[in-house]
């Protein structure tokens, strides 16, 4: 792990100047004047500082740039997914873009901050939309804010703009009425708790529990979780929820304890990396010792980081953990991706973003060389270059269905081909398994001699 | 001296009278205030049941639990609702605000029921809960808590606010009424302190004050003096 740094991006050219951002400000009703007051709503408007991020948008866009609009928490406690959501694309970008970029244009990104909260996302889903004219949005992070910004699109749907490869799982983006106004590229998480639940039972472990975020994020794996078991004829042995924004540091003793007299077998987390974090601690100290489950949301490394930080013995409080990913190991180099990836990331090693608002200065962030976070965010950059080469040198937002149509069977380098559709919003169907081992994830490869039965 | 004992009566009158109306006042007031707080929280929030139970009929069709989570997660921002609950037709929850787990007491009650009912849920606090249906409730049921405590402190601070009214009225009324007391009871000393002398040596002090008042007190005075000289005449003729 490597302590974040301000400064440019590793071999990269300084930044072309360009002027002060002035945006409008103009408010669409007295709701939304409401929203935009939020204190996450807006990071524009920023001055360039020497030592930025070249390939990160500071005012109104370039002919020879494409500016992809991004809203995601990079700040309160899930900052680390939006941080190497980041981090993966920046370092796929930069390459691209000291290379010629797309089509003769520079891919940049224009980054306001949601703090991973609703309210905060549609004010800078609104500005990104009108102030900002991002040609499309890309990398939001979350189910409770996504969920909140599909009506967005759908209210300007006369803009034909686009949300590309949110790092959420969830049903809403992928279903009517919302479905037409997002591509996926990840598993959901119906697959990956479907896929969870599944190898659960073959091994006898049929109690299955659920601990949940309390928002639309947490709901979408339970009823994941729900279906699967289902078909095989069983329900939700136990539940036990958190608020979201919960920290490592608080006790998740009661949700321990509702769990305990379920007696489940395996619990199910669909939470974030502080939360899950505690309650993975919290279970193995109150006695709770059977597997716990993560969905790739968590952020496997933030979450590794938290539970290994501060005991005497590292893996005590990792012995149980399995979490679910939807990109493969990114110590997998016979995938060229992961190949790529890893060289671009030693390359680049893309600094956390130093443009946006409501970071605090000493509230340091500890970047990872590798994660399976900032691999999604390689891979969703990667993709969504790619669909912009298609639409040529004069890209328009009206041509972007038939782009993302036209893949079909691509070789991303990850192991599956990718391709839409239609009735093919999501890119990839395959889910990972992995476990601790040392300092890291690695692929399960036995689930029975992991986790059967005693 | 007697003059002010007189008034004593007054005033103590005057407080008895000014404590009933406060009371009468106070009791109509919380009773009032209460009975249209309790129906204005139960009607919004029957109102906000039957809005999500509308809202969220499509979401049930179409397995949409994420959205109906994010549906009840707005509405329970709202100050007074601490808690929204969705059940199936089967009575299993499918959507709930509660941390870290669903109540007991809920889980054991009747889901299916749309009755309106006071819980009191250790922990948490007491909430006066409404229900509303989905689709007549062949799609399930919707269920909203409101916080008693909250609506309790509305009440004490609409009935403070009063209480904080009658006590100025009370301040200055009593300032009132030592002045009309003081005032009223100046003359009256006046003829007591004239009828005394009259009746010592005959000769009393303030004569033409009291004497030339044109209203009761004078009267009284010219009476006196009236019997006092009839008694001397009585005397010098025996």
């Amino acid at each position: 792990m490597k302590q974040s740094k301000p400064g440019t991006t590793g071999g990269t050219p300084p930044p072309t100047p360009t002027p002060p951002t002035i945006t409008r400000r103009s408010l669409i009703g007295s709701g939304l004047a409401a929203l935009a007051a939020a204190p996450w709503a807006k990071a524009s408007g920023e001055v360039p500082r020497p030592g930025a991020a070249p390939h990160v948008r500071r005012g109104l866009p370039q002919d020879d740039e494409i500016v992809l609009g991004v809203s995601c928490a990079f700040s309160g406690p899930s900052r680390g997914l939006g941080t190497e959501l980041y981090r993966g694309s920046m370092a796929y970008f930069n390459q691209l873009n000291e290379n010629g970029g797309v089509n003769g244009r520079r891919i940049v990104m224009k980054l306001l901050d949601d703090g991973y909260q609703p309210d905060p996302c549609v004010a800078n889903t609104i500005e990104l939309m009108q102030d900002e004219r991002v040609f499309l949005l890309f990398n939001y992070v979350g189910t409770p804010t996504v969920t909140r910004a599909l009506p967005v699109l759908k209210t300007f749907r006369d803009q034909q703009m686009f949300l590309f490869f949110p790092f959420t799982g969830a049903e809403p983006q992928r279903e009517p009425p919302y479905d037409e106004f997002a591509f996926n590229l990840r598993a959901s998480y119906r697959q990956e708790t479907a896929g969870l639940v599944d190898n659960f039972v073959n091994i006898g472990r049929r109690r299955v529990a659920v601990f949940y975020q309390n928002d639309a994020y947490g709901r979408s794996g339970w009823a994941g979780v729900r279906e699967a078991l289902a078909r095989h004829g069983e329900t939700i042995a136990g539940e036990a929820t958190y608020t979201r924004g919960t920290q490592y540091s608080a006790s998740m003793r009661a949700q321990v304890e509702i769990l305990l007299d379920r007696a489940p077998d395996a619990v199910i987390c669909i939470g974030a990396y502080q939360a899950c974090g505690a309650f993975a601690r919290d279970a193995v100290d109150l006695g709770l010792h059977i597997p716990v489950a993560n969905v790739s949301f968590v952020g496997s490394e933030n979450m590794l980081q938290l539970l290994q930080g501060e005991s005497s013995d590292p893996n005590s409080h990792t012995r149980w953990l399995v979490n679910s990913q939807v990109v493969p190991s990114y110590e997998d180099t016979s995938l060229p991706a992961v190949q790529e990836y890893r060289e671009l990331m030693a390359q680049y090693d893309p600094p956390p973003p130093d443009n946006v608002e409501r970071i605090t200065p000493n509230e340091a962030y500890e970047t990872f060389p590798q994660s399976f976070v900032s691999l999604e965010g390689f891979v969703n950059a990667k993709l969504i270059a790619e669909i912009i080469r298609r639409m040529g040198s004069d890209p328009q937002r009206s041509g972007i269905e038939e782009a993302v149509f036209n893949v079909r069977n691509y070789d991303l380098g990850v192991g599956e081909r990718v391709s839409f559709g239609p009735n093919r919003r999501q890119g990839l169907q395959r889910v990972y398994y992995t476990v601790v081992e040392g300092d890291r994830f690695v692929p399960l490869t036995d689930w029975e001699a992991s986790f059967g039965m005693p | 001296m007697r003059v002010h004992k007189l008034f004593r009566k007054t005033r103590f009158s005057f407080f008895a009278l000014f404590g009933v109306i406060v009371l009468s006042v106070s009791f109509l007031s919380i009773r009032t205030v209460s009975r249209e707080l309790d129906e204005e929280y139960v009607s919004n929030s029957r109102s906000i049941a039957k809005n999500i139970a509308d809202s969220s009929v499509d979401m049930l069709l179409n397995r949409n639990l994420a959205t109906l989570q994010s549906l009840i997660d707005q509405f329970v921002e709202i100050e007074s609702i601490r808690y929204i609950y969705i059940t199936s037709d089967t009575g299993e929850f499918l959507a709930h605000t509660f941390v870290p787990g669903i109540p007991e007491e809920i889980l054991a009650s009747d889901p299916s029921s749309t009755e309106t009912v006071e819980r009191s849920l250790p922990g948490l606090g007491d909430f006066i809960e409404v229900g509303s249906p989905i689709l007549s409730g062949v799609a399930g049921n919707v269920h909203v808590g409101m916080d008693k405590e909250l609506l309790g402190l509305k009440i004490q601070r609409a009935v403070g606010q009063q209480m904080y009214l009658f006590g100025i009225i009370l301040v200055i009324g009593t300032l009132l009424s030592f002045w009309f007391v003081s005032f009223s009871a100046r003359p009256l000393a006046d003829l007591m302190a004239f009828a005394v002398n009259l009746a010592g040596d005959g000769k009393a002090t303030g004569e033409e004050d009291v004497l030339g008042r044109d209203d009761e007190v004078g009267e009284l005075a010219r009476l006196f003096t009236h019997v006092a000289d009839g008694s001397a005449r009585g005397d010098e003729g025996t």
